[in-house]
């Protein structure tokens, strides 16, 4: 994780991302409808591991319950879509989110006064419980589930899904990266007390930061629903999703911006492949489980950190001891620890 | 009036089991320092452990808990110096590694448990304590009771090596202060180790027990992690008789909650109170719990 340099120069960052996205745009007319798929799929991973990196990644707090706000837009959208409400598809997008973001604010005030780890179980309880009650409550349909209108266009859903991954991108970059709230963020993340010391809220912080990571999988979440057609607890709130964001996360890299892109693209390729080999099968779940715990064990700063690490081989040879100081980690758990016998 | 007498003490009984889960979890967050999110996972092992076994040699489940518990005992042991590592480690933040470390581990059992066994609820099937015990009006089946009874024995039997033991003495020290301990001679690397054999073979053992009174799928994984973790919130690090308390009422909320609201809202009861908890006692009820 360390440092995310300065998050680099912000017209680099974004320029490279417009060109990404705009060379995207000619996708569908370059390849068959099937690589639109993947490619819309790459997206909404993106997305989805983009919003749990805020909160994980730059402010420190895992959240094992991100799949809650996924399904909580997905059911809005689909909802708000039925015959009996008839809403129009970008009107439920708002809802969504806002939707996504009270919930969060609701359960971040409390849980996020606390340790990690409790805040990390109290969203995974979150989860279990948002679909617990999608599987009895009427309005969702119960287990059954719900149909959306259908909407044969792959080509709309993609570009929906790239621009609206894009906006959150170019959105997250600049607020974490390049404004006073992604230092007050960091700030908190890399040592509470002392960040309290300066003046932060640290608690509206955390607060602002767990909502910003609500709303994007929420309005992610509606036009996913709105592309499969019909969802039910078992697609849009299983395990599985927060498992996928997890590892997604961790293999692309932890607190650096462009890091959930990376491990989205690569795992969901992965995924594909073997689901193109061997078809749908939980064995997937394994090799989730064992990648993210070698990615602990081996890269803890996921894939971007190759590239640092190899930038960074030559100025360490060059200060040798200085630099390797400069290297090393701050140990600021501990001392907040030590502070709270 | 029996009807509620018969849910409190189908609740007690339950709660029982929740503690004899709940204790050695409690014990290894306070000395690892990692919430071992597998915890649930290591409850459907033991139970899928006790029927595969118990199939495959035609023995009795029950005559079989020493086995789940040595079984175990072994893999935690041997599981435990990579969570010691993580959490050691100079990684920028160590405590957020290790619970992705244990995710990672309950993920990977969860898709092994699914791949080998698929969806489909099993239970640990037993000769022994059939039938309905019948006391002062109240009936409950014989297998809770003996659950009941399992729970209080290995749960004494663990408190009494906690409390009476040299090694005891060493693992309370450690959850106390690492440093100190260290500085005392003890070796923390192996005491955590041991530490995470004892909580992972109990745990285990509990859940063979629990998979003879509910139906065990690996799905379920996710439920016991979380009463594991509800107790350990309500209780406080470190406080015994706060898990005790917190267990039992952890199973009268369950039993309560099946009888008068249903079966399917018991998470949400479960989240809600918790919920409330976190708001009243913002600072966590244990005071580890700041931040």
């Amino acid at each position: 994780m360390s440092k995310p340099a300065s998050g680099g120069n912000p017209y680099l960052n974004l320029g490279a991302l417009a060109v990404v996205v705009v060379a995207l745009c000619f996708l569908p007319m370059l390849t068959s409808p099937y690589y639109v798929r993947i490619a819309t799929g790459i997206a909404l991973w993106a997305g989805i591991a983009l919003s749990w990196n805020v909160i994980c990644g730059y402010a420190g707090y895992i959240s094992f319950g991100h799949v809650a706000f996924f399904g909580i837009g997905s059911y809005a959208t689909a909802i708000l879509m039925q015959p009996d409400y008839d809403w129009n598809f970008w009107a439920t997008l708002p809802v969504a989110a806002v939707a996504a973001g009270a919930v969060a604010a609701l359960v971040g005030w409390p849980a996020l006064r606390l340790k990690g780890a409790y805040f990390a179980i109290a969203t995974w309880a979150l989860a279990e419980a948002v679909r617990e009650l999608a599987t009895v409550v009427d309005v969702t349909g119960g287990s059954g589930g719900l149909k959306t209108p259908i909407r044969l266009d792959d080509n709309f859903f993609f570009y929906v899904m790239l621009v609206t991954t894009a906006i959150a991108y170019a959105i997250c970059y600049l607020l974490l990266e390049r404004s006073r709230f992604g230092f007050q963020v960091k700030a908190l993340r890399d040592n509470e007390v002392a960040a309290r010391a300066q003046g932060i809220n640290t608690n509206l912080v955390k607060i602002e930061a767990f909502v910003l990571s609500a709303v994007i999988p929420a309005v992610l979440g509606g036009i996913n629903a709105y592309w499969i057609t019909f969802i039910n607890p078992n697609s849009v709130l299983n395990t599985i999703i927060t498992d996928q964001i997890v590892v997604m996360v961790l293999v692309g890299g932890l607190g650096h911006i462009w890091g959930p892109a990376l491990g989205a693209a690569a795992m969901f390729l992965m995924q594909e492949q073997l689901r193109v080999s061997y078809g749908e099968t939980t064995a997937y779940i394994i090799v989730v489980g064992a990648i993210v715990m070698a990615v602990v064990l081996f890269l803890p700063d996921g894939l971007v950190s190759l590239a640092r690490r190899a930038r960074r081989m030559r100025l360490v040879r060059q200060l040798l001891g200085r630099a390797r100081n400069d290297v090393t980690p701050t140990r600021t758990e501990k001392q907040t620890e030590e502070a709270t016998p | 009036m029996t009807e509620l007498a018969q849910a409190l003490v189908g609740g007690i009984l339950i709660g029982g089991l929740y503690v004899a889960l709940s204790i050695g979890f409690s014990l290894s967050f306070g000395v690892l320092d990692v919430v071992d999110l597998a915890v649930g996972m290591w409850v459907v092992l033991g139970a899928f452990t006790a029927i595969i076994a118990s199939d495959a040699l035609g023995v009795d489940a029950f005559l079989l808990l020493p086995a789940v518990f040595v079984i175990f005992g072994a893999v935690g042991w041997l599981v435990a110096p990579l969570i010691y590592r993580v959490r050691t480690s100079k990684y920028a933040l160590p405590a957020l590694m290790g619970l992705a470390f244990t995710f990672g581990l309950a993920t990977l059992i969860r898709g092994g448990l699914l791949t080998a066994f698929g969806y489909n609820p099993r239970t640990v099937r037993t000769e022994f304590f059939t039938g309905n015990i019948e006391l002062f009006g109240i009936t409950a089946p014989a297998i809770r009771v003996a659950g009941f009874a399992f729970a209080v024995i290995a749960t004494g039997l663990f408190l009494a090596f906690l409390f009476y033991t040299r090694t005891g003495l060493a693992i309370r020290a450690t959850a106390q202060s690492k440093e100190n301990a260290g500085l005392m001679g003890i070796d923390v690397k192996r005491i955590s180790s041991l530490v995470y054999a004892i909580y992972t073979a109990l745990t285990a053992m509990a859940g063979a027990m629990l998979g003879a009174i509910y139906a065990m799928t690996p799905e379920v994984g996710l439920r016991y992690t979380l009463f594991a973790f509800f107790v350990v919130v309500l209780a406080g690090l470190g406080s015994v008789v706060g898990v005790m308390a917190a267990g039992l009422f952890l199973g009268v909320l369950q039993s309560l909650t099946t009888t008068y609201i249903g079966a399917d809202y018991t998470l949400l009861v479960v989240f809600g109170v918790l919920f409330v908890a976190l708001l009243i006692f913002p600072q966590g009820i244990s005071r580890r719990g700041l931040a």
